[in-house]
């Protein structure tokens, strides 16, 4: 027999440790990994679920049927039991939110978007004075205030702070139905039944586009809805009898390009096409009278408007 | 390169076929069947981790046990010895068999041998250079010049081009120094058991008791000529020099010397190794065509003797350089090719397997567990970096939406993140030891250098993505397809 060395000995019982090691823990893992859990009731080893929970904002106390998990959100409620829970989610100055789930054997039930809202929300007031109207701008990062009393158009960041007079614009009669910022964000219209304002902008000075602020006023049917064509320049107006063409200028003239059957028309406009979706009543073969969607491309490729659209104002 | 019998090849497919086959099985279950592929590398990745903490402990001993044996006199413990352990009778017979290696490698090694305290009247020493390289023959005559008389023997030989029956390696040129030996020792009269012969790597350099400390080892073994005497090797030559990239990785690859040196039962010979000159005649000397000399030896040995054959750890260092190039892309390329030789080290298999099966006198237990080794270092080398790093994933990328909404799918991520930061805190380990063993710092080499060294490890995870199981993969795949590999000179620079 050879001499089995001080150092070999350590080192045959260290193998033999972590083979013990492996052959005990390897099944503990397996099992945690699987959703495992020994159910002490039954003496059983009962395949079990999670639920993963993600709140906004995090470190909410959990309570399972009634009971305080320890951990707070975001974590994961292991070894349930398939069947239904309670949950709620509470956090300090939030509304509590809760919940019935299902938890199956060996899979996952997330709850991975609840928003705790404040009880108190926080709100900032954003315009330094009395506003009539407002939009936003989010490709330039932008709000535009209307004030009637001072007929100025201010412009803020989205922080509120940055507060400048950009426009003047000349005022219409009440209510004003809306406010829309041209795509070049060089124009402001504003329209009620029977007028439709714009207003340049300041901030394009430089453009050579300084001009004075106009309204024109339209006699015809009550106005429902404008639209900014592509080009800045022309403006789609639908109305309660028909859908027409105005151009952005002073005494311009209103071109009808068709006629509705259906008053109080809903209509949708696509900038990126030049296309105006719109509703309009029909008669059908049966005698009743249907809604349907209707598409007007108004594109400047499109006859008759590629003589009409897209030409600017000096042309 | 002899014909292969259909048993050798079929050795030869074996391993990579293994290796190649649980990569495949483990694709086909991540897309197949993702829960049960996801048990698999959980069940892997926990093995792994036993394994690294066991294999640090035994980095920890082995350590322990060389910073204590490192300290002793060993010329003077083999002087302390009973009579009747004549250490005076011992010639120590050294070979460096060189190839392209210049004089600002040779000469430090020879440099080495000249400051052991070991007689030197006891010690010949051949330096076999290769024919095929026009300027040995200057290198030859200036060592000659310079350490001639230094030995009891110095030989300069040419190991000429070409000889029947070989392949250009490293084992051709140190089998035909041994045969020049042979002939120097029988024209002294010198019996071949007391001769021990040593076949360093031409960047060797031992440390001064390693021929004391060998000689003790030799001469208290039960039957010392069926033991290899395996020093650990350490690439400390120009560790301060050498690229991070590069350092690290020889730093591992002592490490893993150090663990296997633990391991008596899968020791085998490594690189700069020291045997028996009789076992060394009988076993009719190196393998003279293949790449994995150093281990094909002990195999020789092993067979040559029913399997009563072992390797002896000596807790001495004997220092090589780090391979690099200049350039990091180099660097990688040279590092690759050296993994991918010592990779090659699984032609061990075949060679082994076919002569042990004709073998009735090695017991088929021995056969089982040795094949199962063999087996087992090269597998695990080929495969591991692949499962942890790329295969891993692959279940929750591929599980689609029904395994994702599965328990285990949601806790694979991270039972094997938990698992594998484990073994991140071992690495702590490692990186602490990579300090304890490094020589001091050259003045030249900035304290710097200290830090660098520590940071260093931050680029595991890369290294292991390239030189962790690919060119063990690389070797395997060669011998599947019988693609034998050439013998490759790793470079090496000294500053």
């Amino acid at each position: 027999m050879a001499h089995v060395s001080y150092e070999q000995r350590i080192r045959c019982l260290l193998f033999y440790l972590s083979v013990a090691i492996f052959l005990v823990g390897l099944p503990l893992i397996l099992s945690v990994a699987l959703g495992y859990k020994f159910n002490y009731r039954k003496l059983q080893l009962t395949k079990t679920g999670l639920i993963v929970l993600k709140t906004q904002p995090p470190g909410a106390k959990i309570y399972c049927d009634n009971k305080l998990v320890t951990e707070k959100t975001p974590t994961t409620v292991n070894s349930l039991l398939p069947g239904i829970y309670n949950i709620r989610v509470e956090l300090d100055k939030h509304y509590p939110w809760s919940n019935a789930v299902t938890v199956e054997a060996g899979k996952i039930t997330r709850l991975e978007k609840i928003i705790l809202f404040p009880l108190r929300p926080n709100i900032d007031r954003m315009d330094k004075e009395i506003i009539h109207g407002s939009w936003i701008s989010l490709e330039e990062n932008s709000i535009y205030y209307a004030d009637k009393e001072e007929r100025g158009i201010y412009i803020s960041d989205l922080q509120g702070e940055n507060y400048e007079r950009i426009a003047y614009f000349l005022p219409i009669s009440e209510p004003v139905l809306g406010w829309k910022l041209s795509p070049d964000y060089q124009k402001v219209l504003y329209f009620n039944t029977h007028q439709i304002g714009a207003s340049y902008l300041k901030l394009h000075k430089e453009d050579g586009l300084d001009l004075p602020p106009f309204a024109i006023n339209y006699e015809g049917d009550r106005i429902i809805d404008v639209f900014w064509h592509s080009d800045s320049y022309h403006i789609i107006v639908i109305t309660s009898k028909n859908i027409g063409v105005i151009e952005a200028r002073p005494n311009a003239g209103f071109i009808s390009l068709m006629a509705l059957n259906k008053n109080d028309t809903s209509a949708i406009y696509d900038i990126r096409t030049d296309t105006l979706y719109f509703f309009d009543a029909q008669q059908g073969a049966d005698g009743n009278v249907y809604d349907n969607l209707y598409k007007l491309e108004v594109g400047p490729k499109t006859s008759p408007f590629k003589e009409l659209i897209g030409r600017k104002a000096n042309e | 390169m002899s014909k292969r019998s259909s048993l050798e090849r079929f050795l030869e497919i074996m391993p990579g076929a293994l290796s190649w086959g649980i990569i495949i099985f483990m694709l086909f279950l991540s897309f197949k069947s993702p829960v049960i592929c996801a048990v698999s590398i959980i069940v892997f990745d926990f093995y792994w981790i036993i394994r690294t903490v066991y294999l640090t402990t035994l980095l920890v001993m082995a350590h322990r046990k060389l910073s204590f044996q490192q300290k002793r006199n060993w010329l003077i413990q083999c002087q302390q010895l009973n009579p009747k352990y004549d250490w005076q009778k011992i010639y120590h017979l050294v070979i460096f068999p060189v190839y392209k290696e210049g004089l600002d490698i040779l000469r430090p090694s020879l440099q080495g041998l000249k400051k052991c305290t070991y007689p030197k009247d006891k010690m010949i020493v051949v330096l076999s250079f290769e024919e095929r390289h026009a300027p040995s023959g200057e290198y030859a005559w200036v060592l000659e010049d310079e350490f001639k008389g230094e030995f009891f023997g110095y030989i300069t030989t040419f190991h000429p081009d070409g000889l029947p029956g070989e392949m250009r390696t490293k084992g051709a040129n140190a089998t035909w120094a041994a045969k020049k030996a042979k002939e120097f020792i029988d024209e002294k009269n010198i019996p071949y058991e007391d001769v021990v012969i040593s076949c360093f790597d031409a960047d060797t350099c031992v440390d001064k008791e390693y021929f004391g400390c060998l000689a003790y080892h030799f001469l208290t073994a039960d039957n010392p000529h069926r033991k290899s005497y395996q020093p650990i090797p350490v690439y400390h030559n120009n560790i301060w020099y050498a690229p991070s990239f590069a350092r690290l990785v020889e730093i591992s690859s002592s490490f893993c010397q150090f663990i296997e040196s633990m391991r008596l039962e899968k020791f085998v010979t490594f690189s700069s190794h020291s045997m028996s000159f009789k076992t060394l005649v009988k076993i009719n000397y190196w393998p003279t065509d293949m790449i994995s000399d150093d281990s094909v030896v002990y195999w020789k040995a092993f067979l040559y003797y029913k399997g009563d054959y072992r390797v002896v750890p000596l807790y001495i260092t004997v220092s090589m350089d780090v391979a690099y190039a200049r350039g990091f892309f180099k660097t990688i390329a040279v590092q690759y090719k050296q993994k991918r030789r010592w990779a090659w080290g699984i032609e061990n298999f075949p060679f082994f397997m076919e002569r042990a099966l004709c073998n009735k006198d090695i017991p088929l237990t021995t056969i089982i567990r040795k094949a199962y080794h063999l087996l087992d270092s090269h597998i695990t080398w080929a495969i591991w970096a692949v499962i942890i790093v790329m295969i891993a994933p692959l279940p929750i990328l591929c599980g689609g939406h029904i395994f994702n909404q599965t328990t285990i799918g949601y806790n694979l991520p991270r039972i094997t993140g938990l698992l594998l930061q484990f073994t991140l805190l071992t690495s702590i380990g490692w990186v602490l030891f990579s300090m304890i063993i490094l020589p001091p710092r050259p003045p030249e080499v900035k304290w710097t250098k200290n830090v660098v060294i520590i940071l260093e490890w931050i680029i595991v995870p890369f290294i292991i993505l390239i030189l962790g199981s690919t060119p063990a993969l690389d070797a395997q795949t060669r011998l599947m397809l019988g693609k034998y590999m050439e013998f490759y000179t790793t470079e090496k620079k000294r500053k």
